[in-house]
């Protein structure tokens, strides 16, 4: 008989866990290192576009009779335009870290109001574009790596190449042709809010959506797709078989939550696509959104709403970047990195 | 058999799908040229008799809301998209693929303060960044274009820093040098064999992003002085007027899909040269494990700017 | 051979023939072989041999384009020949396990080993979280692990070949089944922890009256280990027998050729020896025995027609027309007392 050691204290069993978790700490303390520079440097590029984009703002402001050389001089001090860009950079950094983005060069409204107002729109269309894309994009890629070959699967094949071949606003006025104008059956245009009542507003926003989630779910599908028929030829899928355990649990539990992990990372690195594509929506639903903001205001060069949208785009895109990180973590906790 | 066949096994020109893909995109880019001079009819000339009429033998794809030949003025347009397009991606290439050779010999500290800049700009979307540049630097459809020439260059960046990296680490490398191979000599063969259809996969997604930002660019009306017609441009005519003809934006649709699908059929012919297992998994924008890593980023990076 | 096998037989299988490549070729002709409980078989052969297909399809686990074109396989009396998917369902764990030759690979290897084996009796046997992770540990302890509760939380990343072995047969044996199939289950470890693993099945057969098909080209294992053994060649049995008498006094020139070069058993070698030649490939049809080509002691009547198992006494049986031949033993006797 093999020798057995008497198992000794519980806080053993804590061991692997709590080494694994410390190594996981350490890689979060690496991806804070990297993260910090990225944010900083995204928010300076931000600010520096701003800035770049109005060599005299403040003589815009007063107009071109009231700007004389004393006035202009005067509002550039009072707007802090006299100090030197990295100055600059920094007091609006820690202004805007603390939520206040300025005030609009000329409606004197706080950039941060503006936004508040316009930002529900566009995270109601980008979250729901989010479920939608992993909704059909994961189903799609799911069912055509289960029956591979099949009619299902080619058919899923081609369509994925069809519709990354097709931007937001294309994909856009071809559902408002198809349910708005010939159909009548969703509101082509608008938005309301969810207080409003949720009907109307999942009518309104189901099709800008839709509009912004089919190029990604396609992507979506693609990636996934691949990497489930690759972990379904693995040993442990017939391991996890063989014990006895049904199909669909080791599909879900076994296959795809290892083979999920690069379909995640497309998700995070297409988001900025969606959020480009939720400009097109917008324009294409008429909907009050952060993109009509920002090309109002880039054509009227109005420096604080400008660089107070993109910080807040680039915040979003950080925000959801980390958040697939942290998935793409708790996924694989083997060595560094993909299984599948 | 006597006479080696023209296309071989291993050429990416092999696909049928490749070959539909080029002719497509010659025609395209002959359109570029010439499209003004062979269009029938003058894409400007306003003809209020004939407004939103359908496809005839006089007017191939019909009308727009002024009576102006659709086929025309998209024959016409071909030019800008075309240029503006290649514009971004050599941009994109310039800036991004000597970066990507150079961290890899430049030092730690060099290679870090790259690579975050490279991440940086991937997290702002290109309509974003275009539209505040064009705010900075004019609302003209070059500015525009070398915005997301710029946002491009991560993209081929990340593709050749990953190539020179494992080419660098390679054995075969000093295996070649063992056997008297001069550097230059494995330098032309094995860059040439591996880095080479990396890049053209990524020129090619590249491509296709930048034909789409440039549709959408013209859609929403960046850069361009009507009546000058461009494949978006009609597009966003077509929305306006959407009752009156609700067919009608489906031919610039489809004209921006098929050019746009030939790029992505051309990239995955030259995919499927690389082989299979070549092509590794797309990395995250905030790596958070080792940066030296020696896997490719998959092509997608690239297609940041596709909309 | 005929009538329902005895209820007790573990593992019945009865006249296997598997088809490969869609039924292109034969891999596997006419296998008949029993497992009884608390028995351990034998299977050895070399490469090719067909033993792994027909462990596969005892299992249900044929790879695609493989299937069984006549036979049957049973399991205590129960057909399972053309089982469907939920039938296999049912019986994984339950009436049979299996352990593999790479258990890492068998593993998730981004979840936890107990994790793996709880998850097991949770949907198999509904049992309660705690009561899982309880039972779990004291198979881990059944199997000879060192400190099972910490091995509980561990990857497969972490443990050794040895190891992992162990969960392996603890994930196989939890739900208690009759039978535990080991394909080549050592093949892939170290010397030592070979013999642990021997030990770890012979004692699980003792405590739990397990029965075992353990599928080895190693022949110095199966001596160990097994009860009875069945060789394999080019997809047939040639011989089948208990232990001592096939690694003693084997009767069939294959058998007496594969002890000769793994040097088991009284066929000590001096000098490196090889089988001249190469088995037929795979599905080809040969006329009369599928090893005259590289048998030393070929005769016509071995070339003319299919050769039937000849029985050689109790329970030992060879697919050889000189196997009772006088001559053919008294030369096999006059090499072992040269040596």
């Amino acid at each position: 008989m093999v020798a057995l050691i008497e198992p000794t204290f519980a806080a053993g069993a804590v061991a692997p866990r709590r080494r694994r978790a410390r190594s996981a700490a350490a890689k979060l303390g690496g991806g804070l290192a990297v993260l910090v520079p990225i944010v900083v440097l995204s928010s300076f590029i931000t600010y520096c576009l701003g800035a770049l984009s109005n060599s005299n703002p403040a003589a815009t402001i007063l107009g071109q009779d009231a700007a004389t050389p004393a006035a202009v001089a005067r509002l550039d001090r009072a707007l802090g335009l006299d100090k030197p860009l990295v100055v600059q950079y920094w007091d609006w950094l820690t202004q805007a870290v603390q939520g206040h983005l300025g005030v609009s060069y000329f409606s004197q409204i706080p950039v941060a109001q503006s936004i508040g107002q316009r930002l529900p729109v566009d995270l109601s269309i980008a979250l729901l574009a989010i479920v939608l894309a992993v909704l059909i994009g994961g189903t799609a890629g799911t069912v055509a790596a289960v029956k591979r070959g099949s009619w299902f699967d080619r058919g899923v094949t081609i369509a994925c190449s069809i519709v990354s071949t097709l931007p937001a606003f294309v994909v856009g006025i071809i559902l408002v042709v198809l349910f708005a104008v010939s159909a009548h059956l969703l509101p082509a245009s608008g938005y309301t809010a969810p207080s409003a009542g949720i009907g109307p507003w999942l009518e309104h926003i189901i099709l800008p959506a839709l509009a912004l989630a089919l190029q990604v779910a396609a992507d979506i599908a693609r990636q996934l797709r691949t990497s489930l028929v690759s972990v379904l030829d693995q040993n442990y899928i017939v391991g996890a078989r063989v014990r006895g355990l049904p199909y669909r649990r080791v599909l879900v539990r076994h296959a795809l939550r290892n083979a999920s992990g690069p379909a995640l990372t497309i998700l995070g690195n297409d988001f900025p696509i969606m959020l480009a594509g939720a400009v097109a929506a917008e324009v294409v639903f008429s909907l009050p959104g952060l993109g009509q903001l920002l090309l109002a205001a880039a054509e009227e060069r109005d420096i604080p709403v400008v660089q107070g949208v993109l910080l807040v785009v680039a915040t979003f895109v950080i925000v959801v970047n980390l958040v697939v990180n942290t998935l793409l973590a708790w996924l694989n906790r083997s060595a560094d990195g993909v299984s599948a | 058999m006597s006479r080696r066949p023209l296309i071989g096994q291993r050429s990416w020109l092999r696909l049928p799908s490749a070959r539909i893909a080029l002719v497509i995109l010659a025609v395209v880019i002959f359109l570029s040229v010439f499209g003004s001079a062979l269009a029938p009819q003058n894409p400007l000339t306003i003809n209020a008799n004939a407004l939103f009429q359908g496809p005839s033998a006089h007017h191939l794809l019909g009308t727009d809301y002024l009576g102006r030949d659709v086929l025309s003025r998209l024959m016409a347009g071909t030019r800008l998209s075309v240029l503006t397009a290649f514009e971004a991606v050599a941009i994109g290439l310039v800036l991004g693929a000597p970066l990507g050779v150079a961290t890899v010999f430049l030092g730690k500290w060099f290679d870090f303060a790259v690579n975050r800049v490279s991440d940086a700009l991937m997290t702002l979307p290109y309509i974003f960044f275009a539209v505040a540049v064009t705010a900075a630097l004019g609302n003209g459809l070059v500015q525009a274009m070398s915005a997301v020439g710029i946002l491009l260059a991560p993209g081929f960046f990340r593709v050749t820093r990953a190539a020179t990296l494992e080419f660098a680490s390679a054995q075969y490398v000093e295996a070649a040098e063992l056997l008297g191979a001069t550097k230059g000599h494995v330098i032309r063969v094995h860059v040439v064999r591996k880095v080479l259809p990396t890049i053209a996969v990524t020129t090619a997604m590249a491509a296709a992003g930048a034909l789409l930002a440039v549709s959408f660019f013209t859609f929403l009306g960046i850069g361009v002085t009507p009546p000058a017609p461009t494949w978006g441009g009609v597009l966003s005519s077509d929305l306006d007027y959407l009752s009156q003809a609700p067919w009608a934006p489906f031919i610039p649709g489809a004209l921006i899909a098929v050019t746009v699908g030939a790029l992505n059929a051309l990239a995955d012919a030259f995919r499927d040269r690389i082989g299979p297992g070549a092509l590794p998994l797309p990395d995250p924008v905030i790596k958070t494990h080792s940066t030296l890593t020696t896997s490719h980023p998959e092509a997608a990076d690239v297609r940041q700017t596709a909309a | 051979m005929s009538g329902k096998p005895p209820p007790d037989e573990a593992l019945h299988i009865q006249d296997l023939h598997i088809t490969v490549h869609d039924g292109a070729a034969v891999a596997v002709r006419g296998i008949t072989l029993t497992v009884g409980a608390g028995e351990i078989v034998g299977l050895v052969g070399e490469s090719g041999s067909g033993k792994t297909l027909a462990c596969r399809a005892a299992l249900g686990v044929l790879p695609a384009g493989c299937a069984v074109s006549e036979g049957t396989i049973s399991f205590g009396g129960q057909d399972v020949t053309d089982l469907s998917r939920r039938g296999w369902e049912r019986l994984y764990g339950t009436a049979v396990g299996a352990v593999f030759q790479d258990p890492a690979s068998y593993l998730n290897p981004n979840l936890t080993v107990g994790g793996q084996l709880a998850e097991v009796l949770r949907v198999k046997q509904r049992m309660a979280r705690a009561d899982a992770h309880r039972k779990t540990v004291e198979l881990f302890a059944a199997v000879g692990l060192h400190d099972p509760e910490r091995v509980f939380h561990q990857i497969p990343a972490e443990l050794s070949g040895g190891m992992l072995q162990r969960v392996m047969i603890a994930i196989a044996i939890s739900c208690d089944p009759r039978l535990l199939i080991a394909d080549e289950a050592t093949t892939a470890l170290d010397v030592t922890i070979q013999a642990e693993i021997i030990e770890l099945l012979k004692d699980l057969r003792d405590q739990r009256n397990l029965a075992v098909l353990f599928v080895s080209h190693d022949l110095a294992l199966i001596r160990e280990l097994c009860d009875r053994v069945v060789v394999f060649y080019a997809g047939e049995a040639v011989e089948t027998g208990p232990v001592e008498e096939i690694i003693d006094r084997p009767r069939h020139p294959y058998t007496q050729a594969l002890l000769r070069v793994a040097s088991v058993g009284d066929f000590q070698r001096r000098e490196l020896r090889v089988i001249p030649g190469q088995p037929p490939q795979m599905g080809e049809d040969v006329v009369g025995c599928r090893f005259a080509g590289r048998c030393p002691a070929a005769i016509d009547a071995c070339r003319s027609g299919p050769i039937d198992l000849l029985r050689l006494g109790p329970g030992h049986q060879a697919r050889c027309v000189r196997a009772g031949d006088p001559e053919l033993e008294a030369a096999a006797e006059a090499e072992l007392a040269a040596r």
